[in-house]
């Protein structure tokens, strides 16, 4: 692999870091590759914000080799969300373009005294002032940047206001609104006083064996290119599963407490693409083209349409129904550099408060944070973001905004990440992936609701459990979880349905490899396992496997209505299938040693 | 006794079966579009074969085998192998997860599709319930 770029923001010094040949291969690229190189800085005692915690921007081996939806990145490092590990993967072209200039990642440490930006230009690194960035949105930045630089367009990756704000919820945005939205680095990286990172490249992508690589890869995106998923994807975006969701009732509502809502059909994909889709967005070289491109009434513009997070945390999650109203919404955070799955879920929060009387709008500044009111949001939203009026309790996210008033259970979020828009009682695997994903409740590490629903592939073992079935899917969703962690590692997209062996042909074809499926699960579980060790060691144990009140209360009505997920047998099942240790929730050391993690075992599981 | 899966009697007996069943004309009260099945020669069917199913408000009301170069459109085209459909109808394959995992191949409107999930589960679930002996079983 290419070296990684390492720039030490606080002296300007630049370097450049190369990877050891195994633990490419171990680790294979991307979030697990990352945690092997930042296991060591991710100490109990860092504080996400202090300038020595590191922010490290790495690809994979197989980014920007136009495989099947390979336009992705990651950005990893410590949390100030949850203060555990922290990965978010992002799409557009930013990854790309840094793999051009020669390097695989970029290592972030240090911190400047004044705004700034780095500019990466075919292997010319500059630290140039940002004073005049600092407040501008996340799409400001991008065309003020490439007006101050000569020569060829640079891709602009970079933060808003909120990440100068040190959000927790703060993301990075580059391109037409791809976003690294969840544990809060765009925070990480204000906290540097970096405003943005422009990347101008012209090198090729390296792969290990192009003659076998090449013909693998057109087959696959021709493959794909056909594939129902995709078809569904490209024609109603990722919003194209909401009508059966909300059958299911797996789509929340009204902060998960509600099985049903008057007119929340309008906020489904196929509805969208009635009314005001006027075409699609795509990363990189994919052929899903997932992406929606709008046009409001009353608007000569075109913008960025709403994905399914966004319509559910900014109108289900609130009792709203408005398309129209989420996408201006879900603009308004993108540009304000904010998560629309945390900003949502914690205003949720605030109107379940208000509905049950423990806010009035005396504490809200005036506002009637009444279900639906869409007023409110627009107003809360720039107040969350700077921290401002009433918006300035909520900017620390839920769990911070329920401890505020006494009741840190009333949180829906697992160990301070906001729970995304799948309800774990209309499909109960997805409990599991809230509960043992190493950033708190997220739905990527395993977005296992597509398993309930039909994606059980049998070459990786996967069984089609019914979707409220409950101990006997555990194992299922760990083996899903190492799948995704082979994703998150390529850095490939959940949403490209590629046969697991394609998959698998591919990877061998760009590293030079020739392993089989369970070698490639087995690489997963390695990933995962680590991951799990670092937050053991930043504290984390089976007490944090948890779920918040709300989602092991049964929904009064909707698909799921009644339902109670037996919690406590599936995780007991799962600790199992992991080989993971009950008493204290680290992997056991017969485990690590199994996975090539001998000396992860030595760190946590100590010679008495 | 059932009629043998693929035949015109088993189709006659869906028709049949789908216009007595209480819940699917509920569930497909609104659905509106007839539906073309190919099915790829795989196991004990030797030759491609093509059949027609016209439903409309929770009704079918009409079915037909039909011959190579009969030009009969239809606003879907389902595609399976003959393997993939018998499992489907056995029972041994979930329809969703076909369609997930690259076994059926679906052609269409997909907003109508996606907004009529439970429609689609309905009818296969009819099918399944009038499904006894299929081609290449003794
Ligand atoms: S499917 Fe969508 S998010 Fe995924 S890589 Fe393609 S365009 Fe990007």
């Amino acid at each position: 692999m290419q070296p990684i770029l390492t720039v030490d923001l606080t002296t300007g010094a630049t370097g450049t870091l190369e990877i050891p040949a195994e633990w490419a291969r171990d680790y294979l690229g991307g979030a697990s590759l990352a945690a092997r190189i930042l296991y060591d800085a991710l100490t109990p005692e860092l504080d996400p914000f202090a300038p020595q915690a590191p922010l490290l921007f790495l690809n994979g081996p197989l980014s920007g080799t136009s495989g099947p939806t390979t336009g992705r990145f990651v950005i990893c490092g410590k949390s100030p969300a949850t203060g555990l590990w922290a990965e978010s993967n992002i799409g557009g072209f930013w990854g790309v373009e840094l793999r051009k200039t020669g390097y695989d990642g970029l290592l972030l440490t240090g911190a400047a005294t004044d705004p700034v930006y780095l500019f990466i230009d075919a292997g010319q690194v500059q630290l140039r002032p940002a004073v005049h960035l600092w407040g501008q949105d996340t799409y400001e930045i991008q065309t003020a940047i490439n007006a101050e630089i000569e020569g060829a367009t640079a891709r602009v990756l970079g933060i808003g206001i909120a990440g100068e704000n040190r959000l927790p919820a703060a993301l990075l945005l580059s391109d037409h609104g791809r976003v690294a939205g969840r544990t809060g680095l765009g925070a990480v990286l204000g906290s540097k006083q970096v405003k943005a990172l422009a990347v101008r490249g012209a090198g090729a992508i390296p792969v290990a064996d192009t003659t076998r690589y090449n013909p693998l890869r057109s087959a696959a995106n021709r493959a794909l290119h056909q594939d129902n998923l995709t078809a569904s994807l490209r024609d109603l975006g990722s919003a194209g599963g909401a009508d059966y969701f909300d059958y299911l009732g797996e789509m929340p509502k009204k902060n998960f407490t509600a099985g049903t809502l008057a007119g929340v059909d309008n906020l489904s994909g196929a509805s969208i693409a009635e009314t005001i889709l006027t075409g699609v967005s795509a990363c990189h070289a994919c052929v899903v083209a997932c992406g929606r491109v709008v046009q409001l009434p009353g608007e000569k513009e075109k913008r960025k349409g709403p994905e399914y997070e966004t319509l559910m945390g900014l109108g289900a999650n609130l009792g709203i129904t408005d398309a129209v109203f989420v996408t201006r919404m879900g603009d308004l955070c993108d540009r304000l550099g904010m998560d629309t799955i945390s900003v949502g879920n914690t205003l949720g929060l605030a109107f379940d408060f208000y509905a049950r009387g423990r806010l009035t709008a005396a504490d809200t500044g005036g506002l009637a944070l009444e279900w639906g009111n869409a007023a409110a949001v627009e107003t809360l939203l720039p107040q969350i973001a700077r921290r401002q009026g009433f918006g300035a309790q909520l900017a620390e996210g839920a769990r911070a905004f329920a401890r505020r008033y006494g009741d840190e259970d009333a949180a829906v979020q697992v160990n301070g990440l906001e729970a995304a828009y799948h309800d774990p009682r209309g499909a109960s695997g997805i409990a599991l992936s809230y509960a043992t994903s190493p950033r708190g409740a997220c739905h990527n590490q395993s977005d296992y609701f597509i398993v309930e629903i039909g994606q059980a592939e049998e070459d990786l073992g996967l069984q089609f459990f019914g979707r409220q079935a409950g101990a006997e899917k555990s194992a299922n969703v760990a083996i899903h979880q190492d799948w995704r962690t082979v994703f998150n590692s390529l850095v490939i997209c959940v949403f490209g349905n590629v046969p697991p062996q394609t998959v698998v042909d591919l990877i061998n074809a760009a590293c030079g490899l020739e392993w089989d499926i369970p070698e490639m699960l087995r690489a997963g579980e390695r990933g995962w396992n680590l991951k799990r060790a670092i937050n053991n060691r930043l504290g984390l144990t089976r007490a944090n496997d948890r779920l918040p009140r709300a989602l092991l209360e049964p929904l009064p009505d909707g698909g799921s209505a009644g339902y109670v997920i037996p919690f406590d047998a599936m995780l007991r099942a799962y600790y199992e299938a992991r080989g993971w240790d009950w008493a204290t929730g680290k992997p056991g050391r017969d485990k690590l040693e199994a996975l090539g993690l001998g000396w992860v075992a030595e760190d946590l599981w100590p010679a008495t | 006794m059932p009629s043998i899966f693929p035949s015109e009697e088993w189709l006659l007996e869906l028709k049949d079966y789908i216009n007595q069943d209480e819940k699917y004309a509920h569930i497909a009260r609104n659905w509106e579009g007839d539906v073309m099945f190919h099915i790829e020669p795989t196991g004990a069917l030797i030759e491609p074969l093509c059949f027609y199913v016209d439903l409309w408000h929770g009704e079918c009301r009409g079915v037909k085998m039909v011959p190579t170069g009969d030009l009969t459109e239809a606003a879907f085209d389902l595609t399976a192998s003959y393997d993939n459909i018998v499992k489907v109808l056995k029972g041994q394959l979930d329809p969703m997860q076909a369609m997930l995992t690259r076994k059926l191949q679906v052609k269409g409107s997909m907003p109508y599709m996606m907004r009529n999930v439970p429609t689609v589960l309905e009818f296969v679930r009819c099918a399944q319930d009038i499904t006894g002996q299929v081609l290449g079983e003794n």
